[in-house]
C-alpha cells in the first residue's frame, strides 16, 4: 500500500512539477515577479477540490463519459498554453507580451494542478474512513510528493545552471515533449468515450519499457509515454508537436527581425 | 445546393450513424466490491466494440487502469463510469484498480 502510494503521487506530481520548474527558471532569467505561481496554485487547488467533490456529476454527463471529455478538454488546454507560451516568451521583453506570457503561466499551473489534484484527492480521500490503510498511504504520499518537488527543484537548477542560449534550448524542448504528451493523453481519453474511433496499435514497444514499470510510469507522466499508439494517437502527436516547432521558429524570425 | 439542406443532410447521416453504433455496441456490467471485480474475468469477441459500465460499491474511489487497454478512469466510491474498449485482436488483456492494486485485478479474454 505505501509503495502504491508513493508511485501514485509521484505520477501525479512530477508533471506539474517540471512545468512548473520550466516557468520557475523562466521567471528567475527575466526577473519577473513569481506572483503566478502562488495565484495559480490556490486557484488551481481549490478547482481541483471542486472537481474530486463533483465527481460524480462530472462523470455521469455525456452518457457517462464527462470525466473523459472535461480531463481531455484539460489537457489540450495546457498543450495551447504550452504553445502560446513558448511562442510569446521569445518576445519577453516587451511589458504587454511580459503581462500575457505571467497570464499564461498562471493559467499553466492552475489547469495543471486541477488535474493532478484532483485525482490525488479522491485517491486520499478513499482511506479517510479507513484508519488501518490511512497511515501507510498517507505516510506513501508524503514521501512521493517529496520525490515529486525535489525532482522540480533538480530540474529548476539544471535549467538555471544552464547558460541562456543552452537553458532556452533544453526548456523548449522540455514544453514541446510535455506538450506532445498532453495532445497524447487527450486523444486515448476521447477514444475511451468513444468520441475518436478506437483502433488497432501501430506497434508495441512495451517489450522494451513497459507502462506498468517505474521508468514507463514517469515517461507516460512527463512526455505521455504510450507503448501502443494507435494511428490518431501518432497523427494528432506529430500535427501538435509539428505545429509548435514551426511556430516557434516563425516567431523566432519575426523577434529577431524586430530587434 | 443550398448549404442548410447540406447541414441537414449532414445531421441526418450523423444521427443514424450514431444510432447503428449505439445499437451494435454490447454492454458488460462490471462491479467492484470490497476492491474486487465481479466479474474478474470477462469474454468479448474479437474486432468488436464493448461498452463496459464500472459499477463501484465501495465507498472508496478506484481507479480502472490497464495499460493492455489503453484505458485508465476514476470511478467515485458508490458510483458508476462508463468505459469503452476495442475492437481488439484476439488475446488477454488484463486490467487493475490502481488505488488497490494487490486485490483489484482482472482480464479481459478477446476471441
Amino acid at each position: 500500500m505505501l509503495l502504491n502510494a508513493v508511485i501514485i503521487i509521484l505520477r501525479e506530481l512530477v508533471e506539474a512539477s517540471l512545468v512548473i520548474s520550466i516557468f520557475l527558471a523562466f521567471s528567475q532569467r527575466f526577473n519577473i515577479s513569481r506572483h503566478w505561481l502562488f495565484i495559480g496554485l490556490i486557484i488551481g487547488v481549490t478547482s481541483a477540490i471542486l472537481y474530486a467533490m463533483n465527481i460524480n456529476t462530472i462523470s455521469q454527463w455525456l452518457d457517462g463519459v464527462g470525466q473523459e471529455v472535461v480531463n481531455a478538454g484539460i489537457h489540450l488546454l495546457i498543450y495551447v498554453v504550452l504553445l502560446l507560451f513558448v511562442i510569446f516568451s521569445l518576445h519577453v521583453k516587451k511589458a504587454r507580451v511580459e503581462k500575457f506570457v505571467i497570464f499564461l503561466m498562471f493559467i499553466g499551473v492552475a489547469l495543471a494542478s486541477i488535474r493532478e489534484g484532483s485525482e490525488i484527492i479522491l485517491y486520499i480521500d478513499g482511506f479517510l474512513k479507513n484508519p488501518d490503510l490511512l497511515k501507510p498511504v498517507l505516510f506513501g504520499s508524503a514521501i512521493g510528493a517529496g520525490i515529486g518537488i525535489s525532482l522540480g527543484v533538480i530540474f529548476y537548477y539544471s535549467l538555471i545552471g544552464l547558460s541562456n542560449k543552452a537553458g532556452a534550448g533544453v526548456g523548449f524542448l522540455l514544453c514541446l515533449l510535455v506538450a506532445g504528451g498532453m495532445v497524447l493523453q487527450a486523444t486515448q481519453l476521447l477514444s475511451q468515450a468513444d468520441w475518436i474511433a478506437s483502433q488497432y496499435p501501430l506497434w508495441n514497444t512495451s517489450i522494451w519499457i513497459s507502462e506498468g514499470s517505474l521508468i514507463g510510469q514517469l515517461l507516460y507522466a512527463l512526455v505521455g509515454y504510450e507503448s501502443t499508439p494507435t494511428l490518431t494517437q501518432v497523427l494528432f502527436y506529430i500535427s501538435a508537436v509539428g505545429s509548435m516547432v514551426v511556430l516557434t521558429y516563425l516567431s523566432k524570425i519575426y523577434a529577431s527581425r524586430t530587434s | 445546393m443550398n448549404i442548410f439542406l447540406l447541414l441537414r443532410l449532414f445531421v441526418y447521416i450523423t444521427l443514424m450513424a450514431c444510432t447503428f453504433t449505439v445499437s451494435a455496441t454490447p454492454i458488460i456490467e462490471i462491479e467492484i466490491r470490497d476492491h474486487l471485480f465481479f466479474p474478474a474475468e470477462i469474454h468479448i469477441p474479437a474486432d468488436t466494440k464493448v461498452k463496459l459500465i464500472i459499477i463501484n460499491k465501495d465507498p472508496a474511489a478506484e481507479e480502472f487502469e490497464s495499460y493492455e487497454l489503453n484505458r485508465e478512469k476514476v470511478i467515485p466510491g458508490g458510483s458508476k463510469g462508463v468505459i469503452f474498449i476495442g475492437p481488439l485482436r484476439s488475446g488477454e488483456y488484463p486490467f487493475f484498480g490502481e488505488f488497490f492494486p494487490k486485490t483489484a485485478q482482472g482480464r479481459v479474454i478477446v476471441k
